[in-house]
């Protein structure tokens, strides 16, 4: 059985996401028991690429749901066209029939628009996978709604009535801890954690994913986000700073990171002002070499 | 391939292992169990590091979950690789330790005699306290109680007209609601005559008080019980309760129309006023007494100065319990206010993790700071 993990693990990898045993078994069971995966973790660590990875690895198309603050059930399952069903009443004006089947006729599937959570309810063919993203950010009352959503994967819409999924749609939820999430919430889903990866980890992604760095600034670079994630910082680098960073270095064609190089460079990966005045003192101090050795 | 007899084994002992979560504070529901008895046979039990995994993932649902998980699935698997049977007779269940018995009279008066001579070690010397006191207010007088008054209402207001992003319809208002202006229409042939509208519902903040009021926190309790007093009366959504040795709810004592028509109410039916301190204790009692007054809309404010006499675990613990329903946890201390102050007893040390805002309470200026806090 251990074959389907490994598969998935290669699979995944295969897509350019580097992964672990961990995650691999995580999306495995997800995936296997039918359940919604909740992946937390620290902003920049990967969540929203398990889903897209999941998406091409599943062959299924990715319907996304980004989460904010008074998201309601309109804008995350459906809205009527309203244009469309006033230009339907003006061009029917004249129809004798009664105004019950009138109305009946605004209101069927052709005036609907399918937000996210309709969409992957009603998706036809493969499974696709939705992924729910940032849920911490909407509201409580949003989570028992989706709670609901989740539970059957059936939702009735008043005029039209209950609408049924086909095939169940591969759910994953991410969420940054901004809030904490309900107990009812959790405990439908797979739990997946990601923590900020090991400098092996991270070098192994640095180098997938920017093809053109030379190893000796892969590995400078990722020892020195290590060392960035040591300090306490107002906003850790997570790895898509690394990535920013490491892209952004290849295309100045350095090969290695020097002083200098670093102070221009500081804004891919440090995001606030306070992080960045202070990193520049240690700069200005000649401290690079002890942020790049791996004990930093 | 496995036999049969020892795959059923590792499903006992799977449900051994997740009661034994249950007994070690992790939340391990019996469709956990159930779905971690399917893992088992979706990978490769043979692989210590894959089973854990499999197991982590449905049997972990927050964070703060997966210390506690390595270590119980080591206490438990470690030992059960070698003697699972030995291991699991070893191991039984502990009996489940007896419910605390709330602390009858008598007692309390024993307890409190040892409280008392524990609270005396911990406080700040006599001469340090007093100048803090008079610092603060000397008297109370009604000019103060109209100012107490006025705070109160300030931030009753504040709460009263919170906008929340959602919709609902409404009689007239500023935005149309277009899916019922469209249904009315039907009956014209999309003639719009009508309008409906739609406003943001306001918000329903509900407050909850846990106000400490002990011996050491005598002076502060006066001001802080008129403050209450004046908040229940301006603001429908509030319950508060007050706490030394035992927990008490004085919502409807409040509700008298006079303050010391509320007071003499109160001093009838609160016994332990100025008595020792177990914060811990008190919260539990109102977790576990009260569990529908804590939502995702209610804002818990604990006034307390800290200094716990009982358990500071179970203090930490009851702050957890309520930082996870509740929409806000607020601890207001009124010894905060003070330069030197630092928070270092131990109930101050076990609640902080717990808690959103810390802030001093005293005097009017930081009670009007308030408002702030509150808005969800």
């Amino acid at each position: 059985m251990r074959e389907d993990i490994r598969r998935i693990q290669e699979l995944m990898e295969r897509e350019g996401y580097v992964t672990d045993r961990a995650v691999a078994t995580s999306v495995y069971l997800a995936t296997t028991l039918g359940k919604p995966l909740l992946v937390e973790g620290h902003p920049g660590v990967g969540k929203t690429d398990i889903a897209k990875v999941l998406a091409r690895v599943l062959d299924g198309d990715l319907i996304r749901l980004q989460c904010y603050e008074g998201l309601d059930a309109n804008t995350a399952l459906y809205e009527w066209n309203y244009p469309k069903q006033l230009l339907h009443i003006k061009l029917d004006e004249r129809s004798e029939r009664p105004v019950g089947q009138r109305e009946a006729d605004i209101f069927s599937e052709a005036f609907l628009l399918k937000r996210p959570l309709l969409q992957a309810i009603t998706h036809q063919g493969r499974a696709p996978v939705l992924l729910i993203d940032e849920v911490d950010r909407a509201d409580e009352e949003f989570e028992a709604f989706l709670l609901e959503v989740l539970s059957d994967f059936q939702v009735s819409i008043p005029e039209v009535g209950t609408v049924r999924a086909k095939t169940r749609p591969a759910v994953v939820l991410t969420s940054n801890r901004s809030r904490d999430l309900s107990d009812a919430l959790r405990r439908r889903c797979l739990y997946l954690w990601i923590d900020y990866p090991s400098l092996e980890k991270e070098l192994r992604i640095v180098r997938s994913r920017v093809p053109g760095i030379s190893e000796k600034l892969a590995l400078q670079l990722t020892t020195f986000m290590q060392s960035m994630r040591r300090l306490k910082l107002a906003k850790t680098p997570g790895v898509a700073e690394s990535l920013d960073w490491a892209a952004a270095l290849v295309a100045l064609h350095a090969s290695e990171l020097d002083p200098s190089l670093v102070q221009e460079t500081l804004g891919c990966f440090l995001k606030d002002e306070a992080d960045l005045r202070a990193l520049s003192s240690r700069l200005a101090e000649g401290e690079l070499a002890a942020l790049c050795s791996p004990l930093g | 391939m496995r036999r049969p007899a020892a795959e059923a084994d590792l499903l006992v002992h799977t449900t051994h292992f997740c009661r034994f979560l249950r007994e070690h504070g992790l939340l391990a529901t019996p469709g956990d169990t159930v779905d971690a008895a399917r893992v088992l046979s979706l990978v490769d039990i043979t692989d210590r590091a894959d089973f854990q995994a499999a197991l982590r993932s449905v049997l972990v649902h927050r964070l703060e979950d997966m210390g506690p998980f390595e270590e119980c699935f080591e206490a438990f698997w470690g030992a059960a690789q070698k003697a699972p049977a030995a291991w699991l007779r070893r191991n039984s269940p502990p009996v489940p330790k007896k419910e605390q018995a709330p602390l009858s009279l008598d007692h309390w008066a024993q307890g409190q005699d040892e409280g008392e001579e524990r609270e005396e070690a911990m406080l700040p010397a006599p001469s340090q306290l007093e100048s803090l006191r008079r610092q603060d207010f000397g008297s109370f007088h009604d000019e103060a109680l109209r100012e107490v008054t006025r705070v109160a209402r300030h931030i009753a207001r504040r709460l009263a007209m919170r906008r929340s992003r959602r919709w609902e319809p409404a009689r007239d208002g500023a935005r149309p609601h277009l899916r019922r202006t469209l249904r009315l229409s039907v009956k014209t042939g999309g003639e719009l005559s009508e309008l409906a509208f739609r406003q943001r519902k306001v918000r329903r903040t509900k407050l909850v008080v846990l106000a400490d009021v002990s011996g050491s926190m005598e002076l502060y309790a006066r001001l802080f019980l008129q403050f209450l007093f004046a908040l229940q009366h301006s603001f429908a959504r509030v319950e508060t309760f007050v706490f030394s040795t035992q927990l008490s709810r004085i919502t409807e004592q409040l509700k008298s129309r006079a303050y010391a028509e509320a007071l003499a109410e109160l001093s009838l039916e609160v016994r332990d006023w100025n008595g020792g301190t177990r914060i811990g204790e008190s919260l539990r009692a109102f977790v576990q007494g009260w569990p529908r007054l804590l939502d995702r809309h209610t804002v818990v404010i604990v006034l307390s100065d800290g200094w716990e006499t009982g358990d500071p675990q179970l203090l930490g613990e009851a702050l957890a319990a309520i930082h996870r329903r509740a929409a806000r946890l607020v601890w207001l201390n009124p010894l905060l206010g003070s330069p030197d102050y630092q928070p270092l007893t131990q109930g101050m040390v076990a609640a902080l993790p717990h808690l959103d805002v810390f802030a001093p309470a005293h005097d009017l200026a930081s009670l009007a700071q308030l408002a702030r806090h509150l808005a969800l």
